[in-house]
């Protein structure tokens, strides 16, 4: 099984965190269903170039958070998420977008009344 | 971390040949890259290891049993060694025969495990060696290497003569084999996208001399060059950045500089309020060549 994950090595982000909060994405998001196997460590670090020591990290840190749970010798699963719950981890990952959408606007030195009409635009187009 | 394989003050001298002292421990249950020019000595260790040389002086350890001078067929059974040149002694034998060799010496052998990486690439063990391509013997010998299970795999160069798409398989098949159990790749490449699809921790080896080990993730991250917009303290705050190997002025009103601390750096230049503009990790090779560059500059002044 190969992840949608993306990494941006020259960012300056850690490495385990890039792949840890786009791993809780797709799987809050239902993009990977609950019962899924993930690849081994092993796997997940030669599919991501990283080495298995990052990829234990995100799956220890998914585990502790209720997500995902390695049962010894068969491999790690996606847990049945309840609805409603998981909600810190949801806004964790709005939040995270929102903040990436914070860094080009630095970058682009994008005043506040353009933001808030952008973004407020933005949302009006959910529906 | 317990460990695979330790070296303590190894070294080999073999006429003009002079190696070490090497103080060197491959953590079990990792893969462990030597990277290195050719010459620098990565094929003499595992030789060593593999007790196929003597060392100088110094103390081997592998698997927790001492490699000395008294044959060891215990810790054989253990270790799979992938050669970098195919010897041609057996050149004449049908491949088959050589895998019956290894099946009565090997202990653990795994028919299974033989005829599925067989499978996997390929090929069949019906052909006489001196009749198979480079990259079919390769893969041949590749196959048997593995097939007794060893604990410690030893790979010189695994990929040299491999075409891409068995290059792929190769990298399967090692992925497959660490996943059973506490296994432990000890190997050398020139191929920076096989340390990237592999290695755990990576060893720069040049001239006989180690020049550090590091975990993968932490080095890569760790080594990147920066362009940062001059401010009235920006000259001062780069100077005292950790790990600053070059800086140069790009016009009146940018800096480039390249360190080996990235990650220190990032929190000096936030806290300093200095924009980074890009900022660009280096590839495995141009840190090699940076850690060549400090040798050659202690040797000569």
């Amino acid at each position: 099984m190969k992840l949608p994950i993306t990494i941006n090595e020259h960012s300056g982000e850690p490495l385990y965190l890039q792949i840890e909060s786009q791993l809780r994405t797709l799987i809050l998001s239902g993009v990977i269903l609950s019962g899924t196997m993930l690849p081994s460590i092993r796997e997940l670090a030669s599919q991501m170039k990283c080495s298995v020591i990052t990829i234990k990290r995100v799956y220890s840190d998914l585990e502790a958070e209720g997500i995902i749970r390695t049962k010894q010798g068969t491999g790690t699963y996606v847990l049945e998420l309840q609805e409603g719950s998981f909600v810190k981890q949801k806004e964790e990952a709005l939040r995270e977008a929102i903040d990436q959408f914070l860094t080009t606007a630095k970058q682009l030195n994008a005043d506040k009344a353009t933001l808030k009409k952008l973004f407020e635009e933005a949302i009006d187009s959910l529906n | 971390m317990d460990n695979a394989i330790e070296l303590k003050d190894v070294t080999i001298e073999r006429g003009l040949f002079k190696m070490g002292p090497i103080n060197l421990n491959i953590p079990k249950g990792y893969i462990t890259a030597i990277v290195g020019p050719n010459g620098s000595g990565k094929t003499s260790i595992f030789r060593s290891i593999l007790k196929q040389t003597n060392i100088t002086s110094g103390e081997i350890n592998v698997l927790n049993e001492r490699i000395d001078d008294a044959e060891n067929k215990e810790i054989s059974q253990r270790i799979g060694y992938l050669m970098e040149n195919q010897s041609f002694f057996d050149d004449g034998l049908v491949a088959h025969e050589k895998a019956d060799f290894h099946r009565r010496w090997y202990n653990n052998w795994n028919e299974h495990i033989y005829k599925n990486c067989l499978h996997k690439f390929g090929i069949s063990d019906n052909i006489r060696f001196k009749n198979m391509s480079k990259g079919m013997r390769r893969k041949y010998d590749f196959t048997v290497a593995l097939s007794h299970e060893p604990e410690l795999l030893i790979l010189d160069e695994p990929s040299s003569g491999l075409d891409p798409i068995a290059w792929r398989s190769m990298i399967e098949v090692l992925n497959a084999y660490m996943d059973q159990g506490e296994r432990t790749i000890l190997m050398a490449t020139h191929i920076i996208d096989e340390v990237k699809r592999l290695a755990d921790f990576i060893v720069f080896m040049v001239d006989g001399k180690l020049l550090g080990m590091y975990e993968k993730d932490e080095l890569l991250q760790n080594w990147a060059t920066y362009y940062v917009e001059v401010n009235p303290h920006t000259q001062a705050v780069i100077a005292t950045l950790p790990g600053l190997l070059s800086q140069k002025n790009i016009g009146s009103d940018r800096i480039e500089f390249t360190t080996s601390e990235a990650v220190n750096a990032d929190a000096l230049l936030k806290d300093s309020n200095i924009t980074i503009l890009n900022r660009q990790v280096l590839e495995l090779d141009e840190i090699l060549l940076y850690h060549m560059n400090k040798t050659t500059n202690k040797i000569f002044g």
